[in-house]
C-alpha cells in the first residue's frame, strides 16, 4: 500500500486497494483508510471492491517493493525499541514490556511509535498493543491506536470470528472450516472448550489455535537456547552488489541451516539475518514466520531484506540519523536461528508408506508434469459404472483424489445393473476401437430395438488384435445398456450391447515355439450397427 | 554385533569367530536390496524377488497383467510405481484387482516417443519401479543410460514391449540387455458358456535371464476371480 503510494504520489489521499491473485481470482489484500470507509475489506474480490467504492485505485501486490518501502518504517521504529521482529513487509511486532516502562506506559509507547512512523511520511499506520501476537495483530486492525490492557485480551478476542486464527496455524483453513461447522463461530466459543478435549479432537495444531484464542500467545513450546554452531555464515567473494547474487548465496545458506536443524530434530520459526559490507557496515533483522520456516520462505525473507538494503540508497525518504544505509557490496551473510524448538514433525498416513519414498516419488512425478503437462501424469480412482472405461476416474497427480470422487458421484460400491462381470480388462480403449463383428454367414452382427442380436458372433476383426483378429472361440453375454434413454428430443439415446469374446488369433507375434495359436479375450460393443472393441484382457 | 551366546572363557575362539563373522556379513543385506514378489511369479524368478537397480523385459500376450503383478509387489511395501504409456489405454481397474495400491501408482500417458527417454530417466530418479512401454526406435545409447540410471538409483526398470498398438506406435524393441526377460504366452480362458462370463485364466509365462536365471523357466500365473 505505502510502497504503491511512494511509487505513484497521486494515489495519496485516494482510496487504494492492493490486489493479489488468490484461489478465487484477484482478491484484495490491503486497503487504505479511505477505501475502508467505503466498505472495502480484505478478501473481497476485485469486482466487488470496485462496486463498493467508486474511483477505487487498484494496485497489484509487489512484495519486493513493499519490503523496500517498509524498511523505512523498520528503521524508524528501531530507534525506539531494541528488539523487533518482522512478520512480513508491512507488519512488525516487538515486545513492549521494556519500552513501555521507559516511555511511560503502553499508551505513550503506542503514540510514540505512531509519531515516528508518521514522521517518515506514512500516514496509514495502526498500532495495537495486547497480550500475545494474535490479539495485538487484531488490535492493530481495529483503529489507529488500540491498547488492550494486560489481562483483557481474552475478552477482546472473544467476539472475533475463529477465521482469524487460520493463517497462524498449520492446516488452519481446514481447522476453521471444521470449527464453524461444529457451531464454534467465535474465538470466545472456541476458547471455552477444555484444552484436553481440543487436543483429543484437533491435535497439536488445534491446541495451538486454542491457546491463541485464549490470548496466551506463543507459549506452546519452550525455546531452547541456540547453540553457536547452528549459526550459518557465508563469505561472499567478490562482494554481492545485486540482490539476486546475494539471494542465490542465501539459498545455499538457508538449505544448509534448515538441513542441520532438521538433522538435530529442531525447527525454527524466527531467523536473524545479518549481513556485513565491504566498509564494515553491519545490518541485522529478525524475521518470523508462522509455523516452521522452510528454505523457500526463508530465502524470500532474506531477499526482501537485501532488497531493502541494497536499494536503500535510492529511497526518497531515508531518515538522516539512520546509519545502516549500505555503501558497498555485501561480503558476509549470516543466518542465526532464533526461537529454536524441537520439531514435532507431521502426522504420517496410517498406511506406513515411507515418507522419504513418497517425497522422492512426488518430486520425480512433478518434474515429469513440468516436462509434459499436468494432465499427463494421473492416478486412478475407482468409480461406479457399467463398462471398464466408466469405472475409472483419472485424476491429475497432485490433485486431491477424494475431491475427484465427489465431483463424479458414481459410487463404485452401488449396484450397477448390466455391469460387465468378471475380471477387469488390462487395456481399455476410450474411445473404443472400430472393429467388425461378423456372424457365421459373414454378415455384421446387429442388434434389434429389443436388444436381440441378429446372430451369434463368429469372427472378430480389429486392427488392435494380433493378426487383425480371427475366429471367435467363446462368447459370453450379451449385456444390453440403454444409454441416455431419457434424451429423446436430441436423438442421443443409444442401445449398446456388449459381449465378452475370446478370439483365436492366427500366429500372433513372437510367441513362437510350436503353438502358434493364442487366445485373446476382448470386450466388444455394438452400437447403432457398428462394432467396436472396448477393451482387451491383456 | 555381540555374540553373547558364546562361552565367556573361550576368548580366543570368540575373537576368531567374530572376525569370520565380520568377513561373511555383507555390507547391505540382499533382502534390503530386493522387493519380494508374490508366490506365483516369485517361484519363477531367482530368489523370488525383484532386485533393485535391475532391468526387466516383459513381452508377449498378457504382458500388461505381468507388469501389474510387478507393480503390486512394489506398492505392497509402501513404495511407488509408475507406468509410462505411449497411448492411454491402461486399465486401472485390472491393476487394482492385481493388488496395486492405486494411490501409489502413477500413470504417465501419451508420452511422445521423442521425449520418452527423458521422462523415463526422470521417473527413475524417484519412483521405485517404472514400467515403460518401449516406443519404436529407442537408441542403444539411451537404453544403456537408462540401465545405468536404474542401477545408480536402485530402482527397477521394467521395459514393456507391447505388440501392435492400434494408434500407430508401440511395437518397439528394447535394444539393450535385461537381467530378466518375462515372456507371457497367453493361456486358455475358462469356459464362457458354463460360467456365463469370463472368469479366470492361467497365464503361461516364461522367465529367462542371465547368471542364476540363465535356464529358462516356465510356469502359470492363475488368477481366480
Amino acid at each position: 500500500m505505502v510502497a504503491a503510494r511512494v511509487r505513484e504520489p497521486e494515489l495519496v489521499g485516494a482510496p487504494v486497494a492492493v490486489v493479489e491473485r488468490g484461489d478465487r481470482g484477484l482478491v484484495v489484500r490491503a486497503v487504505s483508510i479511505e477505501a475502508r470507509r467505503e466498505g472495502v475489506t480484505r478478501g473481497l474480490r476485485r469486482r466487488e471492491a470496485e462496486a463498493r467504492c467508486a474511483g477505487l485505485a487498484v494496485v497489484d501486490a509487489d512484495d519486493t517493493s513493499d519490503a523496500r518501502a517498509f524498511d523505512v518504517v523498520v528503521r524508524a521504529v528501531e530507534q525506539l525499541v531494541p528488539l523487533l521482529v518482522l512478520d512480513r513487509p508491512g507488519r512488525l511486532s516487538f515486545p513492549t514490556r521494556g519500552p513501555s516502562r521507559y516511555f511511560g506506559g503502553d499508551d505513550a509507547l503506542a503514540r510514540r511509535v505512531l509519531g515516528v512512523v508518521h514522521d517518515t511520511g506514512i500516514d496509514d499506520v495502526r498500532v495495537g498493543i495486547a497480550d500475545g501476537d494474535l490479539a495485538a495483530g487484531l488490535a492493530a486492525r481495529a483503529t489507529d491506536v488500540l491498547v488492550v490492557p494486560p489481562g483483557d485480551s481474552p475478552g477482546f478476542l472473544a467476539p472475533w470470528s475463529v477465521g482469524v486464527v487460520a493463517p497462524s496455524v498449520d492446516g488452519g483453513a481446514e481447522l476453521v472450516d471444521l470449527l464453524v461447522r461444529l457451531g464454534l463461530r467465535t474465538l470466545g466459543a472456541f476458547a471455552e472448550l477444555p484444552e484436553a478435549a481440543v487436543l483429543a479432537r484437533f491435535g497439536l495444531p488445534g491446541v495451538y489455535a486454542h491457546r491463541l484464542a485464549r490470548g496466551e500467545g506463543m507459549q506452546g513450546a519452550t525455546p531452547v537456547p541456540v547453540p553457536p554452531e547452528l549459526v550459518e555464515s557465508l563469505e561472499l567473494d567478490p562482494p554481492a552488489v545485486r540482490v539476486d547474487e546475494a539471494a542465490f548465496a542465501a539459498k545455499a545458506l538457508a538449505d544448509r541451516l534448515l538441513g542441520r536443524l532438521d538433522d538435530l530434530g529442531l525447527s525454527c520459526s524466527r531467523v536473524v539475518v545479518e549481513a556485513e559490507t565491504e566498509h564494515g557496515e553491519r545490518m541485522t533483522r529478525c524475521w518470523r514466520h508462522d509455523g516452521a520456516l522452510t528454505p523457500a520462505t526463508l530465502v524470500t525473507r532474506v531477499r526482501w531484506q537485501l532488497e531493502a538494503w541494497l536499494s536503500g540508497r535510492a529511497l526518497p525518504a531515508t531518515p538522516d540519523d539512520v546509519d545502516d544505509v549500505i555503501t558497498s557490496g555485501i561480503t558476509l551473510l549470516r543466518l542465526v536461528p532464533d526461537d529454536v524448538v524441537p520439531a514435532i514433525g507431521r502426522q504420517l498416513g496410517f498406511w506406513g508408506s515411507d515418507p522419504a519414498a513418497a517425497d522422492r516419488a512426488g518430486r520425480a512425478l512433478a518434474r515429469v508434469q513440468g516436462m509434459l503437462d499436468v494432465e499427463a501424469v494421473v492416478t486412478a480412482v475407482p468409480a461406479g459404472g457399467r463398462t471398464p472405461s466408466e469405472r475409472v476416474h483419472w485424476v491429475p497427480w497432485g490433485e486431491p483424489r477424494d475431491v475427484a470422487v465427489d465431483l463424479a458421484p458414481r459410487d463404485p460400491a452401488a449396484p450397477w445393473p448390466g455391469a460387465v462381470p468378471g475380471p477387469a480388462p488390462a487395456r481399455v480403449f476410450d474411445p473404443p476401437l472400430p472393429a467388425e463383428l461378423l456372424d457365421a454367414d459373414g454378415a455384421p452382427v446387429t442388434v434389434s430395438g429389443r436388444g436381440d442380436a441378429s446372430g451369434a458372433p463368429a469372427v472378430l476383426r480389429c486392427a488392435a488384435l494380433a493378426g487383425g483378429g480371427g475366429p471367435v472361440v467363446g462368447v459370453a453375454g450379451p449385456w444390453a445398456h440403454d444409454l441416455r434413454w431419457w434424451d429423446v428430443r436430441n436423438h442421443r439415446q443409444q442401445r449398446r450391447v456388449l459381449w465378452q469374446v475370446v478370439v483365436a488369433t492366427g500366429d500372433g507375434h513372437d510367441t513362437g515355439e510350436g503353438d502358434g495359436e493364442s487366445e485373446v479375450a476382448c470386450l466388444v460393443a455394438v452400437t447403432r450397427g457398428r462394432a467396436s472393441v472396448e477393451a482387451i484382457y491383456d | 554385533m555381540e555374540l553373547a551366546v558364546l562361552p565367556r572363557r573361550d576368548d580366543e575362539a570368540r575373537e576368531h569367530l567374530e572376525q569370520v563373522g565380520s568377513l561373511a556379513r555383507p555390507l547391505v543385506l540382499a533382502r534390503e536390496r530386493s522387493i519380494e514378489l508374490d508366490e506365483q511369479l516369485g517361484a519363477l524368478v531367482p530368489g523370488g524377488a525383484l532386485t533393485r537397480g535391475s532391468v526387466l523385459r516383459v513381452t508377449g500376450a498378457g504382458a500388461t497383467s505381468v507388469t501389474f503383478t510387478l507393480a503390486s509387489a512394489v506398492t505392497a511395501v509402501g513404495e511407488w510405481a509408475a507406468v509410462v504409456e505411449l497411448d492411454s489405454t491402461l486399465g486401472a481397474l485390472a491393476a487394482a484387482e492385481a493388488g496395486v495400491a492405486l494411490e501409489q501408482f502413477a500413470v504417465v500417458r501419451r508420452v511422445p516417443p521423442a521425449r520418452w527417454a527423458t521422462v523415463v530417466a526422470a521417473l527413475l530418479e524417484g519412483v521405485s519401479l517404472v514400467v515403460a512401454e518401449v516406443p519404436r526406435g529407442v537408441r542403444l545409447g539411451d537404453a544403456r543410460r537408462l540401465i545405468a540410471r536404474a542401477r545408480e538409483r536402485e530402482t527397477v526398470l521394467v521395459v514393456h514391449e507391447r505388440a501392435a498398438s492400434p494408434f500407430g506406435h508401440g511395437a518397439g524393441v528394447w535394444p539393450a540387455e535385461a537381467a530378466l526377460t518375462v515372456r507371457a504366452v497367453g493361456g486358455a480362458w475358462g469356459d464362457l458358456v458354463a460360467d456365463g462370463h469370463l472368469t479366470d485364466r492361467s497365464l503361461r509365462v516364461e522367465v529367462e535371464g542371465r547368471g542364476v536365471a540363465a535356464r529358462a523357466v516356465s510356469g502359470e500365473l492363475a488368477r481366480a476371480v
